[in-house]
Order: structure tokens, then sequence, then C-alpha cells
């Protein structure tokens, strides 16, 4: 809908202050990567590119510079005269968001930008993107909410259309409120194995820790939960110190997070 | 950026598109040799018709094709359209005939597939949808246009060869016949369009556009044979009877019921096509 493809039932859309069908007005300003829109696949890359440049207004002896540069910057230059049929999926992805930063738009629309992609596409697309940071608004729809934890400062949860909550990243998790510490079981063999079970979780101390508001200990899911007043502390003192207890305490530590992650606050609200 | 420049884009890129698919380089060929076949048939014809009827001159057989031309052309037409080389004017007759089911082939898929492929988003985000529309309509008028010329000066080089007509009389009456046959073409280009870009599936679309066609054309038969006009005026091949008028007004009369078909088809596919989702 903010790209103008679908029409909504109800309600408006604005971009930059207009309908996204005013075309004219927000030629150049708006880039969009739709997610299953295939190439033409009779049109060399080269070709298709210059193409999209021209109808954004850039000048014809622009038009080419302006082309490969964005296929440089996806790391395609030698793609120019490939015909887009001979692409592979993870190429045509990278062509696709070429398309989409001609221009130098203001806001670039990303729609499962790493869908079907294999692990070293993807991660080579998130680092892309991560690359326009600073340069332009990017919008990223995904349901990989790993990905988008990663690459995105800000987040908005949709659940049947509706908005359900919306905020920085650090808010949306609590990053800057809890951290959650996995308890790895105990070598019960060899050396260093601890004799007479688990060892404890030495909540008690942990909880006499002067930054630490609450915290709790599931045994279920081996995770310690760590509450602290937002603003008072960051949450690496936080974690420097919880670890230093329970390292004291003998406990093994499988990993640590800042607040609860994305995909379990997605959980939650929806 | 204006309309018109987007317009010409889509025009240009559509030119390119068509002439170097696998289809469009078959269809044009196919156009080519057929043609040049018809041309070579009817040229043997001619030398048939010499050899075996050499008792008719040429001042009869002139009369005889103005008397058989009269039964579709008002009489000063008929007159006027006798003394034309009769391989051209047989040649502007299979173009009218066979032009629609180029355009059937030649544009089922040029707004449908992209629709199917979403590949329609990449345009829908830089150019109004208008533009887009009308520069697919303009873009198979001109291949279809650039085709039949191909197919009618191939023609004129055998009609010269052959000394079926002096030069100039063939490419004046050859340029004059291939005109003829524009408006019509941009008709059926129109409606083509209309009619493809309601549907996502190339072959639905291709289905579709074969309905629609083949109604218009029952339409005008059913008109011919039960004797009511009105029902013919919506088959624009109706119109070569007024396009190849002798009178100006009326030819411009024939021009202007193909340039309406052609903006009601535009009209209409760009209003629906503006509304609806890519």
């Amino acid at each position: 809908m903010m790209a103008g493809f679908l029409k909504p039932t109800e309600g408006t859309i604005e971009m930059l202050g207009y309908e996204p069908t005013q075309v004219d007005e927000l030629r150049s300003r708006v880039g969009v990567l739709p997610q299953d829109a295939v190439l033409p696949p009779t049109e060399r890359v080269g070709e298709f590119l210059v193409h999209m440049a021209r109808l954004q207004d850039i000048p014809k002896e622009k038009a080419e510079e302006a082309a490969r540069g964005v296929l440089a910057e996806v790391d395609g230059r030698e793609w120019w005269s490939v015909k887009c049929a001979s692409l592979s999926h993870g190429m045509a992805k990278r062509v696709q968001l070429a398309q989409a930063l001609l221009g130098e738009p203001e806001i670039v629309l990303l729609d499962e930008p790493t869908a079907g992609l294999d692990p070293r596409v993807a991660y080579e697309v998130r680092q892309l993107v991560k690359t326009r940071k600073g340069r332009c608004t990017m919008i990223v729809s995904s349901h990989n909410l790993q990905e988008l934890e990663e690459i995105c400062d800000s987040a908005a949860i949709l659940d049947r259309g509706r908005v359900v909550a919306s905020g920085s990243i650090s808010q949306l998790t609590n990053a800057s409120e809890e951290v959650h510490v996995k308890i790895a079981p105990p070598l019960t063999r060899g050396e260093g194995a601890y004799r007479g079970g688990a060892p404890p979780v030495p909540l008690a101390q942990i909880r006499e820790l002067p930054m630490v508001k609450r915290a709790e200990f599931d045994d279920e899911r081996m995770e310690l939960v760590v509450y602290f007043e937002r603003g008072s502390v960051d949450a690496e003192t936080v974690i420097s110190h919880v670890l230093w207890v329970l390292l004291n305490a003998q406990v093994r530590i499988s990993g640590v997070s800042k607040g609860r992650g994305l995909e379990q606050r997605v959980m939650e609200l929806t | 950026m204006n309309p018109l420049s987007e317009v010409w884009l889509i025009l240009q890129r559509e030119l390119l598109r068509n002439f170097r698919s696998v289809k469009g380089i078959v269809l044009a060929l196919l156009a080519l040799l057929g043609g040049s076949g018809a041309a070579m048939l009817l040229v043997k014809f001619q030398q048939f018709k010499r050899t075996q009827l050499p008792d008719i001159t040429p001042e009869h057989m002139k009369e005889l094709r103005e008397q058989a031309l009269a039964q579709v052309y008002d009489p000063e037409t008929a007159k006027q359209l006798s003394s034309s080389p009769e391989v051209l004017y047989v040649v502007l007759m299979l173009t009218v005939w066979l032009t629609p089911l180029l355009i059937v082939f030649l544009g089922f898929d040029n707004v449908s597939s992209e629709l199917q492929h979403k590949a329609v988003r990449y345009w829908t985000v830089r150019t109004r949808r208008g533009s887009y529309f009308i520069g697919k309509v303009l873009g198979l008028f001109a291949t279809v246009s650039l085709i039949t010329l191909s197919m009618h000066v191939l023609i004129w080089v055998v009609c010269i060869a052959r000394g079926e007509a002096s030069a100039g009389e063939t490419f004046a009456w050859g340029a004059r016949f291939w005109a003829t046959s524009l408006p019509m073409s941009a008709a059926w280009c129109a409606v083509a369009t209309l009619v493809g870009s309601l549907f996502r599936q190339p072959v639905l679309a291709l289905l579709m556009i074969c309905v629609a066609f083949f109604s218009l054309w029952f339409l005008w038969a059913v008109g011919l044979a039960a004797n009511v006009e009105g029902l013919a005026y919506v088959y624009p091949n109706y119109y070569d009877k007024l396009l190849l008028s002798s009178k100006a007004w009326t030819a411009a009369g024939g021009v202007a019921a193909c340039l309406g078909f052609t903006v009601i088809g535009v009209g209409g596919g760009t209003l629906i096509f503006a509304r609806r989702d890519v």
C-alpha cells in the first residue's frame, strides 16, 4: 500500500506528504524493492537499470552512470550485459535492490529483502542495507525477526492489519530493562564435572546486586531473567556483575542477551 | 517528468522488447513470408489472366474491377480504386483481415505477463499508470505498423520488379493503402490491450481477446446478414469502406470512427488500470 500497489480498504496513506499513487511528486524520492516481482527476462541488467533511471527523470547522459553506480553498490558490476533471465535468485535480488536504490531516494521500501536467499547472499544483503544507514530511511517488511533486530533501529508489530506495538528495537525488546542468561546443564563426567547435581543459581546473591530490581529463574527453560531500572544503569554493566556472580558459583552459561528478543515480543503481542 | 516523456520511454522499450522476443521475430517473419507468398501468388494469377484471357483489354479489365468494387464501395470510390494496382489492393485486404490476428498474438501478454509476475511494479512506482497503459498500446501499434509496413514494402518491390505498375504508382497507392490500415490497427491494439490488461494470466488474456475480437466480428456479420447497419459499426474493419473513400469527409469519418474506438479502448483501459491493484 505504501508503494501504491494495493489500495487501502479504508483510511489514507501519505508518503512524504503525498499519496503513494502521486508518482510524479514521489519520483526518485521513494525506492521500492517488491518481494515477488520478477525482472523482465529478455532485458539485460544494464539496459533495465538505465530504463528505470530514465523513468526516474535522471537525464540520459547520467542514467548509465547512475545505473552502473547502484549495480556496483550491490557488487554486480560484471552483470551489466547479462540477461535478467540468466541471473540466479540471489543475483536477481541484488539487481532488484539496485533498482530500488537508483537516484538516491529518501525512503526505500524493502519487502522481505532476504526471503528465499541462501545464508551467504542474505548476509550480504543485510550488510548492504546496513551500509545505507544515514543515507536514507529504509522500511523493511519481514517475517525474519532476528534479521529485523539486527538491521533496524525501530519496528512496528502488526497483527491482522493493526499496529499492536511500535518503538525502537530496544524499547520493544526491553533491552534496556532486562537481561536474559541461559544456563547450561552441568557437566556430569570428566574433569570439572560438578559433584552432587547441578550447582544452584545464586539467585539471592544476584538480587542483592545494587542495580538489580528483580531476578527470576525459570527451571524449565533454564533461563535467568534479571530486571533493572532503565536509565540508571546500562545493560552491559548488569551483565558483567551478574556473570561475575554466576561464574564464581561455577554455573555454566550458554548464552546472554539483552532484552527478550523481538520474536518473543511478537509471540507475546500477537 | 511529463506524461509524454513517460509514454515515449515505454514505447521505445516495447518496440525493443517486441522485436527482440522470439515471439515478435517469428510473427514478423511469418507476416513477411505470408505477405510475400501472397504477392507471388497474385503476380502468377495476373500472368495467368494475361495469357488465358488475351481478349480482355486492360480497359475492359478495369471496368470489370470497377463493377466488382462497386458491390462494396460507392461508385466514385470503386472507380478510383479500380485504377490501383490489383496486387496492392489485395495486399491491403490481407493486411486488414490478418492484422487483428497479429495483434492478438503480439499483444495478449504485453500487460498480463507483467501483472502475472508483478514486474509491472517496477513501472508503477516510476510512471503514471495512464502513461504505462498508453505506452503499451502505442508500443503494440508501432510494432504492428512496422511489421505491416515491411510486408507492404516487400510487395511494392515485387510489384515494381514484375512490372505490375510503375514505381510512382506503386509508392503512391502502396503508401495510401498502408496508411489506410493504420487507424484500424490502432483500434484493434487499444481493444486488445484493454481486454488483455484485465487478466493476470496471459493464457486467459489470449482467450478473452480472441473472444472479444470474435464477438465484434460476429456482430458485424449479423449486422450484414440482418441488414442492421448499426451492428456493423462495432467492428473496426468495417471502416475500411469509409477510409478508402474518394471523398475526404467520408475518409475523415472513417479515421474519426477508428480513433473513437482507440480512445474508448485506451481511456477505459487507463481508468481500469489506474484503479486496480497491481
